[in-house]
C-alpha cells in the first residue's frame, strides 16, 4: 500500500471530486458498469435475434400468399390425393414382400413363389395404374401453376432491379425495365376449369378401385388374409375421402387473405422445412424441433444414469483417493471440444455402432440392424459424453450440500450406508439433481457441432410409427440447420430470417430450461440445517 | 428395519451382498464414463500421433505443424505410387518430361500443414480472454465487494446464470447480426473476439467471484480499519490474494473459448486463407481480417472431404493437435486449482 507520506493522517484526507464523484465513487461506478454487461449482452442477444428474425413473418405471409394466388395450393390438394394412392400402392408391395417371404420359408423355390403370386401381381398392377389419369391431370395443372409463379418471381426480380436502378439515379434505364402486372385471378382460370374434369377422373377412379376390391384375388398365403382385409378397408376409406377433396377444390378461394397468425402457425407447427425448391419453400419448425428433442432424449437416457450414478458413487462411497482422481478426470472430459467428438463420431463411432447393430444376437434391440452410420443414436451417444460432466458436477454439488445431520442421524438409527444414501441423501438432494439434469438438457439441446456432424442431417420428421426404432433414423436439428445453412443464405432473404427465428426459438428454449432449473433448485431446497 | 430385533444386529450375508452389488453398479457407472472419455482421447491421440510425430529427427513433423494447408495429389509414376503437395507437384511436373499429363487424384487440405489454423486459434483465444477477463473480473469485483444483496443484484446474477445457458450457436448468430452486419466489421478477428468474450463471460465471472469470496473477511476489515478506502482495500488486500485463483479458474474458460466452433463459424473463421494473420498491409487490417481456426478446420476436413487413407492423416493430425492444446490447458487449470484449494486454507 503506498504510504500517504505527505499528509498528516489518513482519515483527514480531502477527497478529490469530479462531476460530484469521489474517485472511489467513480471506481465503484466502473465496476458496477461492468457487472451490468451480462444484462446488456442478454438484452442485445434478444434484440438482434428479433431484429434480424422478425421480418420473417411478413415475408412468409407473402410467400404463402403467392402460394395461394398462383394456385400451387390448389394443385397440392390434388397431389394429396395422389399421395394417398401412392401410400396404398406401397402397402401392396409390402404385402407382396411378406407373401413372398412366407412362401419361400414354406419351402417353395423362387419360381414357384413367383407363380403363386401372379394373380396378386396383376391385381397390384391394375391398382397402380388406376391413378394415372389423375396423375396426368395433376402434372398438367402443376405446370400451369408453376408458370404463374415463375412469372411472378421474374416480375419481382425486375421490380427489384428497377428499384435499384432508380436508387442509383439511372432513371432512364429503370424505365426500360419491363414489369408486367399479373392478373392472378385470370391466370388460375384453367385450374378452376379443370374441376369438372377432376370430378370425372375421380368418378372413374372410385369405380375402378371399388370394382378391384370386389374382384380381389384370394390371398396367396392364408396368413395375409387379415392384412388384405385391412387393406381393403383402407381403400374404401380412401375412396370415401374423394368427395371431400372435390369439395376442397370447389371451395378453394384464391383471394382469401393469409393472416399473420397463419404465417406464425406455418412456422411453429409446419411439418416441412424445404428450401430452394422449385415448387414451394416451407419453413416449418417441427422436423427440426423433433430432431433436436429426439437426440437430446437419447443423450439424456444415457447420461442421466451414468452422471447421477457416478455422482452418487463418488460422493458417497468412493475413498478420498479415488475421489481425487475421478473428479478431475470427469471435469477433464468436459473440456473435450465438441467438434473433436463430432469427428470421432464420423470416423469411428458411427461405423462401430453400425457393426454392433449387425451382430445377430442383438436383433431384439429396436431398430437394429441399421445401415445409416450417422443417426440419432450416434449423435446421442456423443452428446451423452458432453452432458455427463455437467450432470455429474452439479449433482455431486447437490449431494454435497445435504446437511451432514441427515445422514448422520440415519446412520445412528442403524441404517446401512446404502439405505442412508438412497433413502435420505438422495431424496434430500433430489431438487439439485433434477436441476442438474435440466442444465444437462440445456447443454445438449444447444450443442451444435456433434449433431451437425453426426445426426445424419435429413430434414424430415422421423417416423415414430416404428416405436423405439426411431432412434436409428437420421435427423436434422435446430442448431445444426443454423450452422449448416447460415453461411449460404442471402442476407435479408426469407430463408435468412427463418434461420434467425430458429435461433430465437433456441434462445427462448434455453432460457426456459434454465429458468425451470433455478426455480426447482430454489423452491425445493432444504433450509440449511 | 423392523425385521431386526435391535438396530445394531448384524446384517445378514445376503443383504450385505445385495448392498455390495448396488454399490458396484454405481461404481461401474463411474468407470464407464471414464472409460468412454479415455477411449475417445486415446483413439485421437494414437491415430493422430502418426501424423504429428515421425521416426527421424526432429521426431516432430514440422511440415505439418508449421506450414499452410495444400491439396494432396496422388498418382502412379514409374510403377510407384507418389504423393505430393501442391508446390511439390507443380515443380515435379516442370522437372520431369512427360509428367505434364499425369493423372492425379486430388484431395484438398490433405497435404501441407495447419500452421495458419494454430496461429488463428491462438490469436482468437488471446484476444477473447483479454476482453473477458477485463470485464469479468471487474464485474466479479463489483458483485463480491461492492454490491449489497438487493433486487438489482439478484437480477444481475440471474442474467449471468442465464447467459451461461445460452447455446453457443445463438452467440454465433448474435455476433453475426451485431458485429458482422450491424457494425459492418465483416468476418473478422474483432467480431470473433467479442463474440467469444461474451460467451465465456459467465464462466469468468463465476470463477472470479469464487476466488474473491475465498479471501477472508478479516483482511478487508483490517484494511478498512486502517483507514483505507474501498478501492485501496480491494487493490492491496483482496485482489493480490484472489488473483491466482481467478487466473487458474479462468484457464478453464480458455479451454471453452478455444474449443467452440459454432460462435466463430460466421463471425471470424475462414475455410481457407493464404496469408498468415500478421501479414497485413495496414495495422488496422489486422483487426478486420478473418482467420483460419483449428476447430473450424476440423469441421471442414471431417465433413467436406471424403474419408480415406490420405485424408485421414490430416483429419486425425488436426484433431490431435487441437485436443492436445485444449487438454493441456484444461489439465493445467484443474491441477492448479486443486493445488490452490488445498494450499490456501485461511
Amino acid at each position: 500500500m503506498p504510504a500517504p507520506d505527505s499528509r498528516p493522517h489518513l482519515l483527514a484526507r480531502r477527497r478529490l471530486r469530479f462531476l460530484g464523484l469521489t474517485p472511489d465513487d467513480a471506481i465503484r461506478a466502473f465496476f458496477g458498469g461492468n457487472a451490468v454487461v451480462a444484462v446488456i449482452v442478454l438484452a442485445l442477444i434478444s434484440y438482434f435475434l428479433v431484429r434480424e428474425g422478425a421480418g420473417f413473418f411478413g415475408q412468409n405471409r407473402r410467400n404463402l400468399e403467392v402460394y395461394r394466388l398462383a394456385g400451387l395450393e390448389f394443385v397440392d390438394h390434388l397431389r394429396a390425393q395422389e399421395e394417398g394412392h401412392t401410400a396404398l400402392t406401397r402397402r401392396l408391395s409390402e404385402l407382396r414382400l411378406q407373401a413372398f417371404d412366407r412362401l419361400s420359408r414354406g419351402g417353395a423355390d423362387a419360381e414357384a413363389a413367383e407363380r403363386a403370386l401372379v394373380g396378386f401381381d396383376a391385381y397390384a398392377d391394375r391398382f397402380g395404374v388406376a391413378i394415372d389419369p389423375l396423375r396426368a391431370l395433376g402434372s398438367e395443372l402443376g405446370d400451369v401453376a408453376t408458370a404463374i409463379k415463375t412469372k411472378f418471381v421474374v416480375n419481382e426480380d425486375r421490380k427489384e432491379e428497377r428499384r435499384q436502378l432508380s436508387a442509383e439515379g439511372r432513371t432512364a434505364e429503370a424505365e426500360r425495365v419491363e414489369v408486367m402486372p399479373i392478373d392472378f385471378a385470370a391466370a388460375v382460370k384453367p385450374l378452376l376449369a379443370a374441376r369438372d374434369r377432376h370430378r370425372e377422373v375421380n368418378r372413374a377412379l372410385a369405380a375402378e378401385l371399388t370394382s378391384l376390391l370386389v374382384a380381389a384375388p384370394a390371398p396367396p398365403v392364408p396368413e395375409l388374409r387379415e392384412s388384405l382385409e385391412r387393406f381393403g378397408a383402407e381403400v374404401r376409406a380412401y375412396v370415401s375421402e374423394l368427395p371431400a377433396i372435390e369439395r376442397r377444390l370447389e371451395t378453394w378461394d384464391q383471394s382469401r387473405p393469409v393472416s399473420l397468425g397463419e404465417a406464425l402457425r406455418a412456422f411453429l407447427f409446419g411439418r416441412q422445412w424445404l428450401t430452394a425448391s422449385f415448387w414451394q419453400d416451407w419453413y416449418g419448425l417441427l422436423p427440426l424441433l423433433t430432431g433436436s428433442l429426439l437426440v437430446a432424449g437419447v443423450a439424456l437416457i444415457l447420461a442421466v444414469p451414468l452422471g447421477v450414478g457416478a455422482a452418487i458413487y463418488v460422493n458417497q462411497f468412493a475413498s478420498t483417493r479415488e475421489q481425487r482422481v475421478v473428479k478431475p478426470a470427469i471435469e477433464f472430459i468436459s473440456a473435450f471440444p465438441s467438434v473433436v467428438l463430432g469427428f470421432f463420431g464420423i470416423a469411428v463411432l458411427g461405423e462401430f455402432l453400425r457393426q454392433v447393430s449387425h451382430v445377430p444376437w442383438l436383433d431384439w434391440v429396436p431398430g437394429f440392424p441399421f445401415s445409416e452410420r450417422l443417426n440419432v443414436l450416434t449423435a446421442g451417444c456423443l452428446l451423452a459424453l458432453i452432458a455427463v460432466p455437467t450432470i455429474f458436477t452439479l449433482a455431486e454439488d447437490a449431494l454435497n450440500n445435504v446437511p451432514r445431520a441427515l445422514p448422520e442421524a440415519s446412520l445412528a438409527l442403524g441404517a446401512s450406508r446404502l439405505q442412508t444414501t438412497l433413502r435420505i441423501v438422495f431424496p434430500a438432494a433430489l431438487s439439485g439433481i433434477i436441476s442438474a439434469v435440466l442444465l444437462g438438457l440445456g447443454r445438449v439441446i444447444g450443442e451444435t457441432m456433434v449433431v451437425l456432424l453426426c445426426a445424419g442431417n435429413r430434414i424430415a420428421i422421423p417416423d415414430f410409427t416404428q416405436g423405439l426404432g426411431v432412434m436409428v433414423e437420421p435427423v436434422h436439428t435446430m442448431t445444426g440447420i443454423i450452422a449448416q445453412e447460415m453461411g449460404e443464405v442471402v442476407r435479408g432473404s426469407i430463408h435468412y430470417r427463418a434461420l434467425f427465428m430458429v435461433g430465437l426459438v433456441l434462445f427462448l428454449l434455453s432460457l426456459g430450461i434454465n429458468f425451470l432449473a433455478q426455480r426447482i433448485l430454489r423452491r425445493y431446497r432444504l433450509a440449511p440445517a | 428395519m423392523n425385521a431386526h430385533p435391535t438396530p445394531f444386529a448384524p446384517r445378514s450375508r445376503q443383504r450385505r451382498l445385495r448392498e455390495g452389488l448396488v454399490i458396484a453398479i454405481f461404481r461401474a457407472a463411474t468407470y464407464a464414463v471414464l472409460l468412454a472419455g479415455g477411449g475417445v482421447f486415446a483413439d485421437i491421440l494414437i491415430k493422430g500421433s502418426r501424423t504429428v510425430f515421425q521416426a527421424e529427427a526432429p521426431f516432430i513433423n514440422t511440415t505439418f505443424l508449421f506450414s499452410a494447408p495444400e491439396s494432396l495429389h496422388v498418382f502412379e509414376w514409374e510403377g510407384r505410387r507418389r504423393e505430393m503437395g501442391d508446390r511439390e507437384f507443380r515443380a515435379f511436373r516442370e522437372r520431369e518430361p512427360g509428367a505434364a499429363d499425369v493423372r492425379a487424384e486430388s484431395f484438398v487440405y490433405s497435404a501441407g500443414g495447419i500452421w495458419p489454423c494454430i496461429a488463428g486459434t491462438l490469436l482468437l483465444v488471446a484476444g477473447a480472454m483479454t476482453l473477458a477477463l477485463a470485464v469479468g473480473v471487474s464485474s466479479a469485483v463489483y458483485l463480491s465487494e461492492y454490491a449489497r444483496d438487493g433486487r438489482f443484484i439478484r437480477f444481475v446474477r440471474l442474467a449471468i446464470l442465464n447467459l451461461a445457458g445460452v447455446p453457443s450457436i445463438v452467440f454465433g448468430l448474435f455476433g453475426f447480426g451485431m458485429f458482422v452486419i450491424f457494425f459492418g466489421w465483416n468476418v473478422s478477428l474483432l467480431a470473433g473476439w467479442f463474440t467469444l468474450a461474451f460467451m465465456v463471460l459467465p464462466v469468468v465471472i463465476t470463477a472470479s467471484e469464487e476466488a474473491l469470496k475465498a479471501v477472508p473477511q478479516g483482511l478487508r476489515a483490517a484494511a478498512l480499519a486502517l483507514g483505507a478506502t474501498r478501492w485501496q482495500t480491494i487493490r492491496t488486500a483482496v485482489l493480490p490474494y484472489a488473483l491466482p485463483g481467478i487466473l487458474t479458474s479462468s484457464i478453464l474458460g480458455i479451454a471453452r473459448v478455444a474449443g467452440e466452433t459454432a460462435p466463430i463459424m460466421f463471425t471470424a473463421a475462414y475455410v481457407v486463407r493464404d496469408r498468415l494473420p500478421w501479414e497485413v498491409e495496414r495495422a488496422v487490417d489486422f483487426l478486420f481480417q478473418g482467420v483460419m481456426a483449428l476447430p473450424y478446420h476440423i469441421y471442414v476436413v471431417s465433413s467436406k472431404i471424403p474419408q480415406n487413407e490420405y485424408t485421414e492423416r490430416v483429419q486425425y493430425g488436426t484433431a490431435f493437435v487441437f485436443l492436445l492444446l485444449v487438454a493441456l490447458v484444461a489439465a493445467a487449470s484443474i491441477l492448479l486449482r486443486n493445488r490452490l484449494r488445498s494450499r490456501l486454507r485461511w
